[in-house]
C-alpha cells in the first residue's frame, strides 16, 4: 500500500511538475537571449485566464492551450518593449507585469459575477495511451499514464535542448545572451532576438498556466497559481540553464508540493509549509555553491548580460 | 537612433537632465494614459469608467474613513518603499522586502506575545518594533554576505527568500503548534493576538501611529541620504564603485550596511503592520505583495524617499476604494489591474526623462538616409 | 615553417589613398596613403594616437572614412560595415577579442561564419580546424571553452575565426601586447606561414624588435599622418625611432629644487595582472621629496599595474612599498591616503570621478571624512559646496553648471578637477597616470604647471605617461617599463627621445 502511495504522488508530481516545466522552459529561453522577465506569474495567470476560458467555450483543448500561449506572449511583449526597446530596469518592469497579469486574470475571472469561477472545462485531458499500458507496473503511471501535454513538454525539453545547443540559431541566441556586441559584429540583430524569446517565455507560462486551470484544476480560482510562476523562475537557475536538467527538477519541485500527504501516509511527518519553501531554498543552496567554484560558475550560471540592455552608442 | 517619417526625421537622443516640464509632464501623461486605459477596458466589458473612477475617488480619498482607509494600507508600502530606495540607489537589487517584511512581523508578534503585558505599553512596543527591524536586517544579511563576499547574485537570492519567509510565517501558524498560533482554533488556525497595550495607538479613526513612524523615517532616511558621510558613499557606490575603491571606501561593507538597513526598514513595517492593524500574526493579511509592490512604488518615486509617500498613498487608494466597487457591481479586482497597467505606463514613461525626441526637416528627398544604427 | 627569405610579393592586395578621419573635429587620419601586397607582412609603426588603429579600421569597415578611397584587388569597394569588410576577404583581430568567453572555439567559429548549416555539425567543422591549426601553427582543441584558454591561445582562435571564414586579407591590432615574448614568438611564425600561402597580414605594433623581426615592409604614422614607408631590408631600428617620435622636442628649463629625503620607495615588487600573469616584475623605484619621476613606456607594459599596486588596490606577490618611512605594502587605500598618498588615475571618467554625479561631489571624494566637510557621522552640503567653489576658482575649473552630472564638463576641466581635489589635500606623494592624455594644448600647458609647482612645494610625484614628451620635460628622473620590468633609468640630462624609444621598445642600450 505505501508503495502504490508513494507511485501516486510521483506519478501526480510529474502532472503538477508540467505546468512548472512549461513555464520554466519558456523563461530559460528568454533568459537565455539575455533577458530577464520576473514576470512569469503574471503571465501565467493571465494567459490561463484566457486559455481557461476558452476551454468552458466548447473550444478544443489544444485550441485552448494555443490561445493561452498567445496570450502569455502578449503579455510578454509588453516586458520586450519595455525592457529591450526603452530599455527599462527589468526587475521593475517584471513585477509590475506580475501585477498587470494578476489584476487582469482576478478581473476576467469576476465579470459577470464570476462567471467564470463557476465554469468548467468542457473536455478533459484524456490519457493518450490505453488502460492495458496503464497498469503496467511502474512505468504504466509514471509514463505511460498522462495525457498529451505532459508527452508534450518532453518533446519541448528535447527540442529546447537541441535547438539551444546544436543548432546555429540557438548559437545566434545564446550569443546574444552571453556577449551582444559581438553577436552584433557578425550580423545578429540583439533586438529581433530578444523579442522573440521573451514572447516565447510568455507563451510557456501562457500554455503553463492554461494547463493548470483547464487540465490540473479543471477550474479558475484567484491566486490559484499559488506561486508558481515564482518556482518556474527558480527551476531556470536551479537547472544551470540547462533544459534536461529542468525536466529532472521541475518534477523534483512538482513532488515537493505534494509530497507532504503522501509522506504522512506513510508516517512521516513533514510539513506542506516546509516542503513548499524546498524548490526556493535549494536554488539558494545551489546558487551559492555555484558561485564559490568558479568552474562551476562559468557552465552553469546566468548568461553573461541577462538583464542588461544593450545598445551599440554604449558598446 | 533615427527614424525617416515622409520628409522629416525623427531622432532620439539621451539627454543628462530632464527639465522641469517634462519631469513634470511625463509621469502626468503616463496616469492619464493607465486611466484611458482602464476606461476602455471597463467600456469593453459593459461597465462605466466615469462611475468607477468617482467610486474611486469618494472610496479613496473623500471622507475621514476613506482618507484614514487609504492611509492604513499606505504605511506598510512607505516602509518597503523606502526598502528599495536604499538599496536600489546603490543599485544593490534587494526585491526581498517581501520577505523581511513577513520575518519583521513573525520577530515582533513573536517578541510581543513574549513580553505579554510585564513590561508595559511603550517599552513592549518599542521591543517588538526593534525585533521587527532586526529581524528584516538579519534576513537581508543571508543574502548580503554572499553578495558581498562570494559575489553571489543578490536578486535571485533576495528574490528566493521571499519564499522561504513566506514558507517559516505559514508553518508557523498552519503547519504547527508553534508559539504564535492560538491553541484554542485548532480548525481555523490564526496567530495569538498581543496583549492590547502592545498595539499601537490610534489618532483618528483606526489610523494608528505607524503612519507617523514611517514619516519619521522617510525624513531620517532622506536626511542620512543627503546629509550623512554614508548616504555621501551610498552615492558614490552607486554611480561607481571604482572610483569608490579608489578614494578609499569599503565597498563590500556598504553593501551590507546598505542591503540591512533596507531589511531593516521592510522589517520594521512588518513589525508595524502587526502592531498597528492586525495584532497577531495573520499569513493571510501579509503575504499580498506589499514588498514587490513597494519595489514598484520606489521606481515611481525615481528613488526619492519622499517620492515614495505620494505614490504609496495613490496606490493604497486603489485598494482601499476595492470594495466600494463591488457594491456598485463592478468587479473591484479591477483595481489591481488598473495598478498593473499605471505601473507599466509609468515605468514606460520614465524613457521620455532620459531620452529626447527632436524632430527634424530633411533637407533631401524622403526616406534617402538610411535609418539604421 | 619558413624562416628563409620569402618569395617575392606579387599583386597589390589593398590600396588605401588620401584616406582621412575625423572624430569631433580631431584628425586621426589626414591624407593617409596605404598599400598592401599579397604574401606581405606589413608592419603599421606608430607611437599612440598616431593613427594606426583607425586606418585600419577603415579598412575593417568599422569606420567610414570622410574622404578617400579603398581598393581591393583593384577594384574599388565601399566598406559600410564589418561584416561586409568580411565578405570581401577582409577581417580584423581586434585588441579586445570579439570572442563569446562561455562558448567552444567550434562555436566561436560556427558563429562567425555564416555559411555553416543551420545544424552545427561538430565533425566538418573539426576536421576544417585541424587541417587550418596544423597548417599554420594554430591549434587549439576544438571542443575548450574560450574561457579556459589562454590570451595566445585565444587570439589563435581570433586568427582561426577569420580564416574560417575566408578572410585573405588579415590585420592585427598590436597582437603582441598581451602575449607572452613565447608566444609573440609562436605568433611570428604563424604570420610568416600565412604570408608564404599568399596572405596579406597588417601587423600594427610601436615595438621596433618586432617590425623588424617579422616584417617585410613598414608604414610609419604619426599625429594621424604617413610619415614614410621602405622595406624592412633597408630600415634600421635607429631611423625607425627616429620617423615615430620625430618631433623636436624643446625641453623648457625649470626651477629646480635640490631633491630631498625618498618618501615613497617600491622595492623589488612583482605583481600579477589581471589575466594572472606577472604583470611587473621586480620594479625598484624610489621617489624624493620635490623630485619628479616619469615612467615611460608604451601601453601596456605594466603601468597599469604599478599605479594600483602603489595605492593599494592591487596586492604585490612580492617586494616591499614604504612611504615616508612606514611600510605600507599591506595597508588600505583609505590609509594610504591618511599617510599623504594623492593618486590621478589614467581613467578619469570612471575611476577618477563618479561621472553622474555634480561636480561638487566629486571635489569632496577624500575630503569628506574629515571637518569642516563633515563632522562626526554628519555631513556639511554648504561646506561642500563652498570648498567646490573654493576649488573652482582656485584651479581655474570651468563649465559647472551646479548639480549637472560631471562627465558634461570637458576633459581639461575634469582633470583640473582631479588635481584639484588631489592636490588640496596637500600629498607627500603624488602618483600621475597620464596626466595630460587627450586634452588640448592649453590644458595640457596648464596640468604641467600645476605638477612642477606641487613639486617644486615638496611633493614626492611618480608620473606614469607614455607621452615622451611630457616625460622629457618635466621628469627628474626618467624610468622605463618594458614587459613589467624596469628596462632602464636615466638622469634628465641623459635622456633623449631617440635613446628613450629604444628602451622602451625593448633593446638594450648600452649607455643606460
Amino acid at each position: 500500500m505505501n508503495e502504490s502511495v508513494l507511485l501516486l504522488s510521483l506519478a501526480s508530481a510529474v502532472v503538477i511538475g508540467t505546468p512548472i516545466l512549461l513555464a520554466g522552459l519558456g523563461e530559460m529561453m528568454t533568459e537565455h537571449s539575455g533577458v530577464m522577465n520576473l514576470g512569469i506569474e503574471g503571465m501565467l495567470l493571465g494567459g490561463g485566464v484566457v486559455g481557461f476560458w476558452m476551454s468552458t467555450q466548447q473550444a478544443s483543448l489544444p485550441l485552448a492551450m494555443a490561445v493561452g500561449a498567445v496570450v502569455g506572449a502578449l503579455f510578454a511583449l509588453i516586458h520586450a518593449y519595455l525592457a529591450v526597446t526603452l530599455r527599462v530596469n527589468q526587475i521593475v518592469s517584471g513585477l509590475a507585469l506580475v501585477v498587470t497579469g494578476t489584476g487582469f486574470a482576478s478581473f476576467v475571472g469576476s465579470l459577470n459575477d464570476s462567471a467564470l469561477i463557476y465554469s468548467r472545462p468542457v473536455s478533459k485531458f484524456e490519457p493518450v495511451f490505453g488502460e492495458a499500458m496503464r497498469d503496467l507496473p511502474l512505468v504504466g503511471p509514471l509514463v505511460l499514464g498522462h495525457d498529451w501535454v505532459v508527452y508534450m513538454s518532453w518533446v519541448l525539453v528535447a527540442v529546447a535542448a537541441f535547438w539551444l545547443f546544436r543548432t546555429r540559431a540557438g548559437l545566434a541566441v545564446r550569443a546574444v545572451g552571453e556577449d551582444p556586441a559581438t553577436a552584433d559584429t557578425v550580423g545578429i540583430s540583439v533586438g529581433l532576438t530578444r523579442y522573440v524569446y521573451t514572447m516565447i517565455g510568455g507563451a510557456g507560462a501562457g500554455m503553463g498556466g492554461t494547463y493548470l486551470m483547464a487540465g490540473i484544476f479543471s477550474t479558475y480560482q484567484h491566486g490559484i497559481s499559488a506561486g508558481l510562476g515564482w518556482i518556474a523562475f527558480a527551476l531556470v537557475i536551479f537547472a544551470g540553464w540547462r533544459p534536461w536538467r529542468a525536466l529532472v527538477a521541475a518534477y523534483v519541485f512538482g513532488a515537493l508540493r505534494n509530497l507532504g500527504f503522501s509522506l504522512q501516509i506513510v508516517g512521516v511527518d513533514i510539513p506542506p509549509d516546509v516542503l513548499n519553501v524546498f524548490p526556493f531554498f535549494l536554488t539558494i543552496v545551489a546558487l551559492m555553491i555555484i558561485s564559490a567554484r568558479p568552474a562551476a560558475a562559468r557552465r552553469f550560471s546566468a548568461p553573461s548580460a541577462l538583464s542588461v540592455p544593450y545598445s551599440r552608442e554604449t558598446r | 537612433m533615427n527614424l525617416s517619417l515622409g520628409s522629416r526625421r525623427l531622432t532620439v537622443e539621451s539627454r543628462p537632465v530632464a527639465s522641469r516640464t517634462v519631469r513634470f509632464l511625463a509621469p502626468t501623461f503616463s496616469v492619464a494614459l493607465a486611466f484611458v486605459i482602464g476606461a476602455l477596458i471597463l467600456l469593453a466589458t459593459g461597465q462605466d469608467p466615469v462611475l468607477a473612477y468617482t467610486e474611486m475617488i469618494r472610496k479613496g480619498f473623500l471622507g475621514r474613513l476613506a482618507i484614514t482607509g487609504t492611509l492604513i494600507i499606505a504605511t506598510p508600502l512607505i516602509f518597503t518603499g523606502l526598502a528599495a530606495v536604499v538599496a536600489f540607489r546603490m543599485k544593490v537589487w534587494n526585491i526581498g522586502a517581501e520577505g523581511q517584511f513577513i520575518l519583521g512581523a513573525v520577530a515582533s508578534s513573536g517578541v510581543g506575545l513574549w513580553v505579554g503585558d510585564q513590561v508595559g505599553g511603550p517599552a513592549g512596543i518599542v521591543l517588538m518594533l526593534v525585533a521587527g527591524a532586526l529581524a528584516g536586517a538579519l534576513f537581508a544579511a543571508l543574502a548580503a554576505l554572499p553578495r558581498a563576499y562570494l559575489n553571489t547574485d543578490e536578486v535571485i537570492s533576495t528574490l528566493m527568500l521571499n519564499f522561504v519567509a513566506l514558507g517559516i510565517m505559514n508553518y508557523l501558524i498552519f503547519s504547527s503548534f508553534s508559539f504564535w498560533r492560538d491553541p484554542g482554533r485548532a480548525t481555523f488556525p490564526v496567530g495569538k493576538f498581543v496583549e492590547d497595550v502592545l498595539l499601537l495607538p490610534r489618532m483618528v479613526g483606526r489610523l494608528h501611529v505607524g503612519l507617523i513612524i514611517a514619516l519619521a523615517f522617510t525624513v531620517i532616511i532622506w536626511w542620512a541620504l543627503r546629509y550623512t558621510k554614508w548616504g555621501f558613499e551610498v552615492m558614490v557606490t552607486g554611480d561607481s564603485p571604482r572610483a569608490a575603491l579608489y578614494s578609499g571606501m569599503r565597498v563590500d561593507r556598504k553593501i551590507l550596511s546598505v542591503l540591512m538597513v533596507s531589511g531593516a526598514l521592510a522589517g520594521l513595517g512588518g513589525g508595524i503592520e502587526v502592531g498597528g492593524v492586525l495584532g497577531n500574526l495573520d499569513p493571510r493579511a501579509l503575504s499580498l505583495g506589499v514588498g514587490f509592490t513597494g519595489i514598484v512604488v520606489a521606481a515611481l518615486a525615481r528613488l526619492s524617499p519622499f517620492g515614495v509617500i505620494p505614490v504609496a498613498i495613490l496606490v493604497a487608494s486603489f485598494s482601499n476604494a476595492a470594495p466600494g466597487l463591488q457594491v456598485l457591481g463592478i468587479p473591484s479586482e479591477i483595481v489591481i489591474l488598473l495598478e498593473g497597467i499605471l505601473f507599466l505606463c509609468i515605468v514606460a514613461g520614465e524613457w521620455f526623462l532620459r531620452n529626447a525626441i527632436r524632430v527634424e526637416r530633411m533637407a533631401g528627398p524622403a526616406g534617402a538616409e538610411a535609418p539604421a544604427s | 615553417m619558413a624562416e628563409s627569405v620569402p618569395e617575392v610579393p606579387s599583386g597589390e592586395a589593398a590600396r588605401l589613398t588620401g584616406i582621412t578621419k575625423h572624430f569631433f573635429g580631431v584628425a586621426a587620419n589626414e591624407d593617409v596613403d596605404f598599400d598592401l601586397r599579397w604574401g606581405e607582412i606589413h608592419a603599421l609603426l606608430g607611437e599612440n594616437g598616431a593613427g594606426k588603429s583607425t586606418l585600419c579600421s577603415v579598412l575593417a569597415g568599422l569606420y567610414h572614412p570622410d574622404s578617400g578611397e579603398i581598393h581591393l584587388d583593384g577594384e574599388p569597394v565601399d566598406l559600410s560595415s564589418p561584416h561586409q569588410a568580411l565578405d570581401h576577404g577582409v577581417g580584423m583581430v581586434y585588441q579586445h577579442f570579439r570572442l563569446v568567453d562561455r562558448f567552444t572555439v567550434a562555436e566561436n567559429l560556427t558563429l562567425g561564419h555564416p555559411e555553416t548549416g543551420f545544424f552545427t555539425s561538430r565533425r566538418s567543422l573539426e576536421r576544417q580546424v585541424g587541417e587550418l591549426g596544423r597548417r599554420y601553427g594554430l591549434e587549439v582543441s576544438p571542443q575548450a571553452a574560450v574561457w579556459q584558454l589562454s590570451v595566445g591561445e585565444q587570439q589563435r582562435v581570433e586568427i582561426l575565426k577569420l580564416l574560417y571564414r575566408g578572410v585573405r586579407i588579415l590585420i592585427l591590432d598590436e597582437p603582441t601586447a598581451v602575449l607572452t615574448p613565447q608566444e609573440s614568438q609562436n605568433l611570428f611564425h604563424t604570420l610568416r606561414a600565412l604570408a608564404d600561402d599568399g596572405q596579406a597580414i597588417i601587423f600594427v605594433t610601436h615595438k621596433l624588435d618586432e617590425v623588424m623581426a617579422v616584417a617585410d615592409r613598414v608604414t610609419v604614422l604619426r599625429d594621424g599622418r604617413k610619415v614614410g614607408a621602405m622595406p624592412t631590408s633597408e630600415a634600421d631600428p635607429a631611423t625607425l625611432a627616429r620617423m615615430m617620435v620625430g618631433r623636436d622636442l624643446s625641453v623648457p628649463e625649470r626651477p629646480r629644487t635640490a631633491p630631498g629625503e625618498p618618501v615613497l620607495s617600491i622595492k623589488g615588487v612583482t605583481a600579477e595582472g589581471d589575466r594572472g600573469l606577472e604583470a611587473i616584475r621586480d620594479v625598484e623605484i624610489e621617489v624624493r621629496a620635490s623630485q619628479i619621476v616619469g615612467v615611460a613606456g608604451v601601453a601596456g607594459n605594466g603601468q597599469r599595474e604599478l599605479a594600483e599596486v602603489v595605492t593599494g588596490l592591487r596586492r604585490p606577490k612580492r617586494g616591499q612599498i614604504i612611504m615616508g618611512g612606514v611600510d605600507i605594502t599591506r595597508s588600505s587605500t583609505l590609509d594610504r591616503i591618511k599617510l599623504g598618498l594623492g593618486f590621478v588615475p589614467e581613467d578619469r571618467m570612471r575611476t577618477g570621478m563618479a561621472g553622474g554625479l555634480p561636480l561638487a561631489a566629486n571635489l569632496a571624494l577624500k575630503a569628506y571624512r574629515q571637518p569642516p566637510l563633515s563632522r562626526g557621522p554628519v555631513l556639511s552640503k554648504q561646506a561642500v559646496e563652498y570648498r567646490a567653489r573654493t576649488l573652482e576658482k582656485q584651479f581655474d575649473i570651468r563649465g559647472v553648471r551646479g548639480a549637472l552630472p560631471t562627465s558634461l564638463l570637458s576633459g581639461g576641466n575634469i582633470q583640473r578637477a582631479i588635481l584639484a581635489r588631489e592636490l588640496s589635500a596637500q600629498p607627500r606623494v603624488l602618483v600621475a597616470a597620464a596626466p595630460t592624455r587627450g586634452l588640448d594644448v592649453a590644458a595640457i600647458q596648464a596640468i604641467r604647471q600645476l605638477l612642477i609647482e606641487e613639486a617644486e612645494a615638496g611633493t614626492a610625484i611618480l608620473m606614469i605617461s607614455e607621452d615622451l614628451e611630457e616625460i622629457l620635460d618635466l621628469s627628474d628622473e626618467v624610468i622605463v617599463l618594458y614587459e613589467g620590468q624596469v628596462m632602464g633609468r636615466l638622469p634628465r640630462d641623459r635622456a633623449d627621445p631617440d635613446l628613450l624609444g629604444m628602451l622602451m621598445a625593448g633593446r638594450t642600450v648600452d649607455a643606460a
